[in-house]
């Protein structure tokens, strides 16, 4: 790959790791505060729509922050393409 | 910080990290990371039933993470590892059932303990070997300006197996165009995830480790995509044991979404990173993590006390 090429394609993947990032921890916070109460209430009563919101909550973190930040990146116009 | 499912207190840097370490070991190497991240939770203190549900929740998570990442770069061949699945859960099944065997026995503990030391460190040392034969078979080639100089070209030094087991011949062959595979037989590729799920379900690993090695030796799937496709099978194995593991109460989401901060950022990058080595050196790499996972085996057995993750 040129190294003009490389340094592109590097920039924009770090650009993409730190927005990805920012949600994460965003992410985890806001389970933490708004949804640690419910999911322990879950865990003790209800194993079955616990191990369900589990995989959701898990699976959430993993696809659909990536899925936004590659939309806020091309929304914001961030993506170097030259 | 408390985590009132488990009811531990821990420090969610520490667990970040350990997502973190781990999650690049997943995305380069195509592991579930578990023989490393379960001792650092067992060590810090999570109960051992937490360990092992939990860690499957963030697997589940970062496998997914790399998965993707890997298939935009080609590296997933999805319908090998459908195929490999269904040998993989059957083989789980019969692995858990050969460990009640062995509790009726009463030696589960030795016999556990001292067959994943020997598959570990037979593992590392054929990997390790084999990876520095084709390492210097790949720079004679480009010395003589026989082979491909791109970094991506995978020489593999060890082709007799792959050729012998392309040669057999029983109904029905198929072919797998994202691995390179012309014809097959279906029942060597179910054969393989049998055999990784029997020795996964009885050692209690994801069995990453196991089924990186076969694919690339036994069915001849190129490192990058059994890298990928090996990652794409722990989604499905790592979500089915996090859901029945939650259902018996042994996942504390919570902590999970801790550690799969930092994995799914070290999934990335280790995905990424593929791209700038080639297959010897990545399986050169590789050969180090049963040796470190055999080592800690032997630390546990010489202790005492058998790992249960």
């Amino acid at each position: 790959m040129e190294p003009k090429l490389q340094r592109i394609v590097i920039r924009n993947f770090l650009l993409e790791l730190v927005i990805y990032a920012i949600l994460l921890v965003l992410y985890f916070l806001l389970a933490l505060r708004f949804l640690g109460a419910p999911l322990n209430q879950l865990f003790h009563l209800n194993p079955l729509v616990y191990a369900g919101a589990s995989l959701v909550l898990i699976v959430v973190q993993g696809v659909a922050l990536e899925w936004i930040t590659s939309f806020l990146i091309r929304r914001l116009g961030l993506e170097k393409l030259e | 910080m408390e985590f009132p499912i488990s009811g531990v207190t821990i420090n969610p840097f520490f667990l970040i990290g350990i997502g973190f370490v781990v999650g690049l070991l997943g995305g380069f190497f195509g592991v579930g990371g578990g023989f490393l991240a379960g001792p650092l939770m067992f060590w810090s203190g999570v109960p051992m039933n937490f360990v092992v549900g939990t860690d499957l929740a963030h697997m589940t998570g970062k496998s997914i993470v790399a998965a993707k990442r890997h298939r935009t770069l080609g590296h997933v061949d999805a319908r090998l590892g459908f195929v490999m699945i269904l040998g993989t859960l059957i083989g789980v099944e019969i692995g858990a059932r050969i460990i009640e065997a062995l509790k009726v026995a009463g030696n589960i503990d030795h016999v556990i303990g001292i067959t994943y030391v020997v598959i570990l460190l037979a593992i590392s040392g054929f990997t390790a070997w084999e990876s520095i034969h084709a390492l210097r078979l790949s720079k004679q080639q480009a010395a003589s300006g026989e082979g491909d100089p791109m970094p991506h070209k995978d020489v593999v030094s060890f082709g007799g197996v792959t050729q012998f087991v392309r040669r057999v011949r029983i109904w029905p062959m198929v072919s797998f165009p994202g691995s390179g595979i012309e014809e097959i037989s279906l029942w060597i590729v179910v054969g393989v995830g049998l055999l990784t799920g029997i020795l996964a379900g009885a050692l209690g690993v994801g069995g990453g480790f196991l089924r990186m090695p076969l694919l690339i030796y036994v069915i001849g799937v190129p490192t990058h995509v059994a890298v990928g496709t090996d990652l794409f099978e722990i989604m499905f194995s790592a979500g089915y044991g996090t859901l029945t593991h939650a259902v018996k109460g042994n996942v504390d989401i919570l902590m999970a979404l801790v550690m799969h901060t930092g994995a799914a950022l070290g999934a990335q990058i280790g995905a990424m990173s593929t791209r700038y080595f080639a297959g010897p050196r990545i399986r050169l790499l590789f050969s180090l993590l049963p040796l470190i996972g055999a080592i800690l085996v032997l630390v546990r057995l010489l202790g005492g006390n058998m790992p249960s993750f």
